[in-house]
């Protein structure tokens, strides 16, 4: 892989997503309404709100899941047809069958498939590669156990390590702390520490506002529309996540005692 | 018309009713394939009791297909609960052995008797007028307008007296629950239902030919309407039409009476997927191209609200702009852009620079408040 | 018996038969796998009944009644059938289960239509087409089987030559999209591939009973087996023996519809596979539940002789079993459980019928119980 400097450039040093007057609809029933936004690099940014605020379907817009009814993204300055092998994606545990016949080895494979190309199949660089992956969420040891013998954490650690081996730039979760163990959850925090500080950037979606301040750099808050985005210092405010909850924050005590959070938006 | 043709229609009408009933609750409950399930797997019971009986107008012929019809129901519910296998799989797993048996006895024991394979799929409803009802050396009609009319009852019945626990327990079976009636039960009573409905309707046009009965006139009739009565009684009305029609079709090829009646009932829905005044095809399409415009009207004042006070303001409120930003076509642009101006929304100023008048703004804001 | 196996290694047209069911076994039960992985069991029902009015149509318009032709208007019809599912739950915004209910039904009827329509023909005397409702195995020619095998080998070699995309598009589809992959189009190819799995078997099985023949080898593989390359070899090999043995027992019994006694066959194969199958079999669900409840009991006993050998000043007191069934409340099977903490060197038999702690055991004892107080207090 490429050194620091190089992940994190971007060409003119430009924003690592860029999101301009995103709107995207469900049969004529707005779910993102004229977005913009800026994703800095190199920086570990939470995208939050309440239930139904558009989350994941932001992150699906910005994977090119799903098809906008206006607006133009960008990552690293292209379309996403052209940065596909700059993207990886984690989405959420619940959504796949850990009842699938397939092994811990197998699942993180999948993340070299597109680099492999059609009609051939993963070899013993792609395993080395695979178990390296492991090893930096600590699941090595299970790489040959079968997907429904995991816990919930050490499923999300897999989903993880998945996208690790895809050696991106750029990594879109959605909630990746969603139902885990403390111990998953302080691995997974060391691991986008770890992305971070070589140059990548990692966008996810996030439920517990208390853990914001302390494991993101910038926050995006979301509810249908952007409300704020920016530096969690800068944009955490009760203000905004009132505006986004509409009053009812949960742990917003939490937040106001925050020494970081409760400087006026500005 | 012939009399014969009557009571063949008659007895159309009846079965399809009969079926539409529960069907309704089939659909909603997400439950259709049961009815699949169901009507194959009487067959075994059916079989097994004619062997016991000897006769093929027993009513214990009856009560055994009911009985396995629910013990496929407890069956594929156990082999689901095993967690071996996923409910879609379990169903298909179970109701073809029962049903393979069910052939399998027929052609090995059962060859020459009135129960033949051919009748299993057919059903023989053009013969049905042959089998008279006599009590006394009074003719009373086809046997089996009788036995389909005592089920059309029944199954009146039993959603007359269970309406509500019927549509609490479809609709939220944890309420059902803590109302105190069980949803388990319920359940059951309607599966049991459901078979009674296949068993009689099963001579009358086969064992597949039931499933396009029991499903596609409430299919139909959901799409026609969002209350539960009306979605019944369309349901019952739909059905009927069906069956007439059906009868008719049948007539014209000279072809196969239930085959005609299931077609029929694929072409009652398919007009109604086409047509339906609110969920329809077409209905849709229209409301679509017409919400384009007005939708895409209320995204440019949301847009301009956004940027009105931002330093990039000059450059993005620009006509020329929104083809790069909201990918809109040129054409598109300016069709949404008079659109929005001759509503009132907002002014063009010098150099296609859009603004918002107080009307827009107020519009975007209330709009994004939702 | 003798007999039997002589048919069934000499007759040449028995040979070719089982021949062809071995094959297209082979091919269902491979293909089924993703079917079954992907919640589809039920389409594939829908899939072999909506053929039927394509078999019927294909002879009408041709005039033929040679098998390609009509596999190939099967395999039309029940592609469309599919379509009709989707266009359904998309445009009409209605449950799939509905979905493929009325197309099911609808298809199949409108294709019973168009059969005594043929049958009213008056060269359709010879037309045979009911063969493909129940099945009928020794219709088939050597020009049939060549046609399934060649058929069948060319779908099992696209399934392998994109192989890792029909496994990640299974297993997690949202993110086999976020690789760039065309989603759609290996959708569209692998549930072609299923509509040719099921046709190939319309003529042996039928329509009626085909989806059995796709859903049962796959599910009984998946319990015998954790890899998805495992579960298709050995659904293709369940698959093949079902349709061998089925084509078997039904030419032992003349006019017998092959198409209930392979799906027989192939059920059997299921109830065999869930009870008997290690690791995931319920035979072996109950053995492991009942190694772990004689574990707890064992650990009960061994938690009252801690106790009782608490209250002595002699460690190594012997304490009767009877008064260890009155601690348990009258427990049958005490004496199994100190059995099994005699086999662990827990416990000891001091004097007949009287039991004690071992050291090993009250360290045990120690560990296990005072241990948990301390977590739990």
């Amino acid at each position: 892989m490429a050194g620091p400097e190089a992940a994190a450039s971007v060409p003119g040093g430009g924003p690592a997503i860029e999101v301009n007057d995103l709107t995207v609809a469900y049969r004529e029933q707005p779910v993102l309404w004229d977005i913009d936004l800026e994703v800095r690099p190199g920086a570990l940014t939470a995208i939050v709100g309440p239930n139904g605020a558009g989350k994941t379907t932001l992150i699906q817009s910005i994977l090119g899941l799903v098809r906008p009814a206006a607006g133009r993204i960008r990552i690293l300055d292209r379309p996403i047809r052209d940065a596909r092998g700059e993207v990886a994606y984690v989405p959420q545990r619940g959504t796949v069958d850990w009842d699938f016949p397939t092994s811990v080895l197998d699942v993180v494979l999948m993340g070299t498939y597109r680099e492999v190309g059609w009609f051939r199949r993963p070899g013993r660089a792609e395993r080395i590669r695979a178990v390296a992956a492991l090893e930096k969420v600590g699941m090595e040891a299970y790489q040959d156990r079968q997907i429904r013998q995991l816990s919930g954490g050490q499923q999300q650690r897999v989903f993880l390590a998945r996208a690790l081996v895809q050696e991106a730039r750029i990594y879109l979760m959605d909630e990746p702390f969603q139902g885990v163990d403390a111990r998953t959850e302080t691995a997974i925090v060391e691991v986008l520490r770890e992305l971070r500080d070589r140059g990548d950037t990692v966008v996810a979606v996030h439920h517990a506002l208390q853990t914001v301040p302390e494991y993101f750099d910038d926050v995006v808050i979301l509810n249908v529309r952007r409300i704020a985005s920016g530096p969690v210092s800068e944009v955490f405010t009760e203000e905004n996540l009132r505006v986004a909850y509409g009053g009812r924050v949960p742990f917003l005590h939490a937040v106001s005692d925050a020494p970081v959070a409760d400087l006026p938006e500005s | 018309m012939s009399g014969l043709d009557f009571e063949i229609q008659l007895l159309a009408v009846v079965v399809s009713v009969a079926c539409a009933l529960p069907g309704v609750f089939l659909v909603l409950r997400r439950m259709a394939l049961l009815s699949d399930a169901i009507s194959h797997s009487i067959l075994l019971g059916i079989v097994l009791a004619f062997f016991w009986v000897q006769d093929l107008n027993s009513p214990i012929l009856i009560l055994a297909a009911a009985a396995t019809g629910l013990l496929m129901v407890a069956m594929v519910e156990a082999l689901h609960a095993t967690r071996r296998v996923k409910e879609d799989a379990a169903i298909a797993l179970v109701f073809p052995a029962l049903f393979s048996l069910a052939v399998l006895l027929i052609s090995r024991y059962a060859g020459n008797v009135h129960l033949d394979v051919d009748a299993v799929l057919l059903g023989e409803i053009a013969f049905a007028p042959f089998r008279r009802l006599e009590v006394a050396g009074h003719d009373l009609g086809p046997r089996s307008l009788w036995t389909m009319g005592g089920i059309l009852a029944l199954n009146l019945l039993f959603m007359l007296a269970f309406y509500k626990e019927l549509k609490v327990s479809t609709f939220d079976a944890g309420l059902a629950a803590a109302m105190g009636f069980s949803p388990v039960l319920i359940q059951y009573a309607f599966m049991g239902l459901v078979s009674v409905t296949a068993v009689g309707a099963f001579d009358a046009v086969g064992s597949i030919l039931v499933v396009a009965l029991m499903i596609a006139p409430p299919a139909s009739a959901r799409l026609l309407t969002d209350r539960l009565p009306l979605m019944i009684g369309l349901s019952a009305l739909l059905a009927a039409i069906s069956a007439i029609s059906g009868f008719w079709i049948a007539r014209g090829l000279d072809a196969s009476i239930a085959g005609s009646m299931a077609t029929a009932a694929g072409l009652v829905f398919l007009l109604s997927m086409l047509l339906a005044p609110d969920r329809g095809v077409v209905a849709s399409l229209l409301r679509r191209r017409r919400q384009k415009v007005s939708f895409a009207r209320l995204m440019l004042t949301i847009h301009l609200l956004n940027h009105e006070n931002s330093p990039a303001a000059p450059e993005e409120n620009r006509l020329g702009h929104l083809s790069v930003h909201l990918r809109w076509s040129p054409e598109f642009a300016r069709q949404v852009a008079d659109r929005a101006e001759r509503d009132g929304l907002l002014d063009r100023g010098e150099g296609d620079r859009l603004h918002l008048t107080p009307l827009g703004r107020e519009a975007a804001r209330h709009f994004m408040a939702r | 018996m003798l007999e039997a196996l002589q048919v069934f290694l000499f007759d040449y047209t028995f040979r070719t038969v089982a021949l062809g069911a071995a094959a297209l076994g082979a091919v269902a039960g491979a293909l089924g796998c993703f079917a079954v992985l992907r919640r589809q069991s039920l389409l594939g029902d829908a899939i072999a009944h909506a053929a039927l009015p394509g078999i019927g149509l294909a002879f009408l318009l041709t005039g033929s009644r040679a098998t390609p032709v009509l596999v190939l208007g099967a395999a039309l019809a029940g592609w469309i059938g599919t379509l009709a599912v989707m266009g359904i739950v998309r445009g009409a915004r209605l449950p799939e289960d509905t979905a493929l209910g009325i197309v099911l039904s609808v298809f199949f009827g409108f294709g019973l239509v168009i059969l005594t329509f043929v049958q009213r023909l008056p060269l359709a005397s010879q037309a045979g087409l009911e063969t493909f409702l129940w099945g009928q195995a020794a219709t088939l020619m050597a020009a049939d089987v060549q046609m399934i095998i060649i058929v069948g080998a060319g779908a099992l070699a696209l399934l392998a030559l994109f192989w890792k995309e029909f496994k990640v598009l299974s297993f997690d589809g949202a993110f086999a999209a976020s690789l760039g992959m065309p989603v759609r189009r290996v959708e569209f190819l692998l549930t072609s591939l299923l509509v040719v799995a099921i046709v190939l078997g319309l003529q042996t099985v039928g329509v009626v009973l085909m989806s059995a023949l796709v859903v049962a080898p796959a599910a009984a593989a998946r319990q015998w087996v954790d890899s998805l390359g495992l579960m298709v070899l050995l659904a293709a090999a369940l698959g093949a023996l079902a349709g061998v043995v089925g084509v078997g027992f039904s030419s032992a019994g003349s006019g017998i519809p092959t198409g209930p006694v392979i799906v027989l066959v192939a059920s059997a194969i299921v109830g065999i596979s869930l009870l008997a199958a290690p690791g995931r079999g319920l035979l072996a669900e109950l053995v492991r539940q009942r190694r772990v409840g004689r574990r707890i009991r064992a650990d009960a006993v061994l938690a009252d002789l801690y106790a009782l050998a608490m209250q002595h000043e002699d460690r190594r007191y012997g304490h009767p079993v009877a008064t260890l069934r009155t601690m348990r409340h009258g427990e049958v099977g005490i004496e199994r459980s100190l059995e099994t903490l005699a086999e662990q060197g827990w416990a000891r038999e001091l004097k007949p019928g009287s039991w004690g702690l071992t050291p090993e055991g009250e360290k045990r004892a120690r560990t296990r119980f005072l241990d948990q107080d301390a977590e739990h207090p």
